[in-house]
């Protein structure tokens, strides 16, 4: 019986040997094949065997260097891939966030350091990564953190943290940094720099390194996530609480097209969706990196003595909670910030608003949100929009879908001047949040902050809450007339 | 030979009871360590609750009797000594609390009082953590005993004194029934 509830798993060496080789495979043909072009062949046996030597000594040193800095480089890599930020005390989800972790130290016996981080984005999954110098990454989506209970953030740093200390996603940190970052940021660079980059080398490249590092997931076994879960349950003692969270990552986005190729092995779930990791059989096993879900959900619910059919009634019926505090509560008000309204240059308060902290203008109530902030302000969808706002909104979306549809087809160009950025005082870009949801916003690109006139961030919310857009039936009606 | 085989003999008895003592020795510790732990947090949840109390107190007037079973409670774990005195301390200062947060459901202003939030998701977190240090505790207490009782041991810690079997950080009945689950995915 081990001491704490962590069964230390024997470390597997000789896979990360395998990696080892791979690189040195690597480097020893792309050295060969510099060395040919840059020099004349060799002509004898002798010349080859000194020019093999020569090649093989450089090609070790450069393997050696590069797998110096996977093997204790790696999480910081992949954080720095990801985006991820150190949660924000002053936020009550974030606060909550580092408690949690702490607690779960200590569940540990404080032997291993953990980092928690925030991705902000809206998906919803999370992920751990383990590499040599001992860095340990837990890191969890603006979405998920925003949509769960605390139970529930609970059962989901619980399992991340098991697959940390017991060492089991070591090697696929490793693997991951090795080939799934470079394929996953080859994958991305196609994808903004359109067609044009297919035809060159790269796509050679990327393609190569797509399909090797396919060939990782046959080193993962499905079974690692059934084991976290199980040491999940251990550490916190509610199965309810993680299958309810497995429940809901099966409905939503869990950061498909976000979270890179490579990525996926360390998720919670993977966030392709994808029919093989549903299915059971030989080749799913091989090539897929997890379990199926339904699977996963009813060994948890079984410990629960719970099952299916009741999760999923009690889920249907689900309400969203009211958020009792109003935004403007005068109570919530907080400290004068240096910085002034772009529009009536009274000074900005900074308040608190969805549980985080935003700049509001008091004269004429528009906010200053910054970049990250307003993820978050976005995932947290607990505010019960009234029937006037909701009617607001939609009469906001159609007015901005004709005048955008107008202005691409009239190329007519209204002349407003640009609003200031309260922060730098450069100029601010006037677009749309997004070409689905057409809300009006300003924009600072240097210090990544976004201005919204009084309303429209309750528009915008509320109008992503209830899926607004995309609806172009009317539009096409008036147009029509 | 026969020389040979005592002496043999001999070096192995001394090498395992060094090991044994040593063992004990480091497991003695990481209990001692443990116990630390959970005094850490235990003392981080008496600093919270006057915080709390504080905040409350003008709102909940009608309640001063749910109120002071809490300050009364607190008083009496932070005066109490030895683990199964603070252990029952401990578990009477969980139910006052557990009381107080049902009956500060019935007040809405409370509930989005920020200061409160807060006060409340501390309150939460400490008390997890000294769950996980008492079940890390409870883990260490087993091992070590485990450690004194089994056969050859047990006849080594006649010799030994300062060895002795220390008590578990219980639950009380009453907190151990079974928890009420909200199978809703609604946030809390």
């Amino acid at each position: 019986m081990s001491i704490t509830f962590i069964e230390i798993e024997r470390q597997k060496n000789w896979r990360i040997a395998f990696f080892f080789l791979i690189l040195l495979f690597f480097y020893f043909l792309s050295i060969l094949a510099i060395s040919l072009i840059l020099w004349e062949v060799p002509e004898d046996k002798i010349a080859w065997f000194q020019r093999g030597i020569g090649v093989s000594i450089v090609a070790i040193i450069g393997a050696i260097v590069h797998f110096y800095f996977l093997t204790y480089e790696a999480v910081n890599t992949i954080r720095r891939t990801l985006g991820a930020k150190e949660p924000d005390p002053e936020d009550q989800l974030h606060k909550r966030l580092i408690n949690i972790i702490e607690e779960i130290q200590i569940a540990s016996g404080n032997k291993q350091k953990i980092t928690g981080v925030v991705i902000p984005s809206l998906s919803m999954n999370a992920l751990s990564a383990l590499d040599y110098s001992g860095n340990a990454l837990i890191a969890i989506t603006e979405g998920l953190l925003s949509r769960l209970s605390r139970e529930q953030t609970e059962a989901v740093i619980a399992h991340e943290a098991y697959h940390i200390l017991s060492g089991d996603c070591r090697e696929y940190t490793i693997a991951v940094s090795l080939l799934g970052l470079p394929s996953s940021f080859l994958e991305k660079m196609a994808a903004y720099g359109g067609k044009r980059i297919w035809s060159s080398p790269f796509y050679l490249l990327a393609f190569i390194l797509l399909k090797l590092s396919l060939l990782l997931n046959i080193f993962i076994s499905r079974e690692r996530e059934y084991r976290a879960d199980a040491g999940a349950v251990r550490i916190t003692r509610n199965p309810l609480a993680l299958a309810q969270v497995l429940y809901l990552l099966s409905r939503n986005w869990r950061g498909t097209g976000l979270i890179g190729n490579g990525l996926e092995g360390l998720c919670l779930v993977n966030p392709q969706i994808s029919e093989l990791d549903e299915s059971e059989g030989l080749k799913a096993n091989l090539f897929s990196t997890h379990p199926p879900l339904q699977k996963r959900i009813q060994i948890l619910l079984a410990m629960a003595h719970s099952s299916i059919s009741e999760l999923q009634k009690k889920t249907i019926s689900e309400e969203k909670p009211l958020l009792s505090e109003s935004p403007l509560l005068q109570e919530n008000w907080d400290q004068v910030s240096d910085y002034l309204c772009p529009k009536c240059f009274s000074p900005l308060f900074r308040q608190s608003y969805e549980k985080t902290r935003i700049f509001r203008c008091q004269a004429c109530g528009g906010t200053l949100v910054e970049s990250d902030k307003l993820i978050r302000i976005i995932a947290r969808r607990d505010n019960n929009w009234s029937e006037r706002l909701k009617f607001l909104a939609r009469q906001t979306l159609k007015e901005n879908q004709i005048n955008y549809i107008v202005k691409k087809t009239k190329k007519e160009e209204k002349n407003i001047p640009p609003l200031l950025c309260p922060k730098c005082k450069n100029k601010m870009a006037r677009t749309f949040y997004s070409y689905v949801y057409l809300v009006m916003i300003d924009r600072c690109y240097i210090c990544k902050v976004t201005w919204f006139d009084p309303k429209e961030l309750e528009l915008l919310q509320c109008m992503i809450d209830n899926s607004m857009g995309g609806d172009y039936s009317e539009v096409a009606e008036k147009l029509a007339e | 030979m026969f020389s040979l085989i005592v002496t043999l003999i001999v070096v192995v008895m001394v090498l395992w009871i060094i090991l044994t003592y040593n063992r004990l020795v480091s497991l003695r510790n990481q209990v001692q360590n443990a116990w630390k732990q959970i005094d850490v947090q235990l003392k981080r949840r008496h600093d919270l609750i006057p915080n709390l109390v504080a905040t409350v107190k003008g709102a909940m007037e009608f309640e001063q009797d749910t109120l002071e079973k809490v300050i009364n409670a607190r008083a009496k774990a932070v005066s109490a000594v030895g683990v199964a005195d603070r252990a029952a301390a401990e578990n009477m200062l969980t139910q006052a609390l557990g009381k107080l947060f049902a009956v500060m459901e019935n007040y809405p202003q409370l509930k989005s009082n920020e200061n409160i939030i807060q006060l409340q998701e501390e309150i939460t977190s400490t008390e997890n953590r000294i769950g996980f240090a008492r079940q890390l505790y409870n883990d260490l207490i087993a091992n070590y005993c485990i450690l004194q009782e089994v056969f050859p041991n047990n006849l080594l810690l006649t010799f030994f004194s300062g060895f002795k079997k220390e008590p578990y950080f219980e639950i009380e009945a009453g907190a151990r029934a079974t928890p009420q689950v909200d199978l809703s995915l609604r946030r809390k």
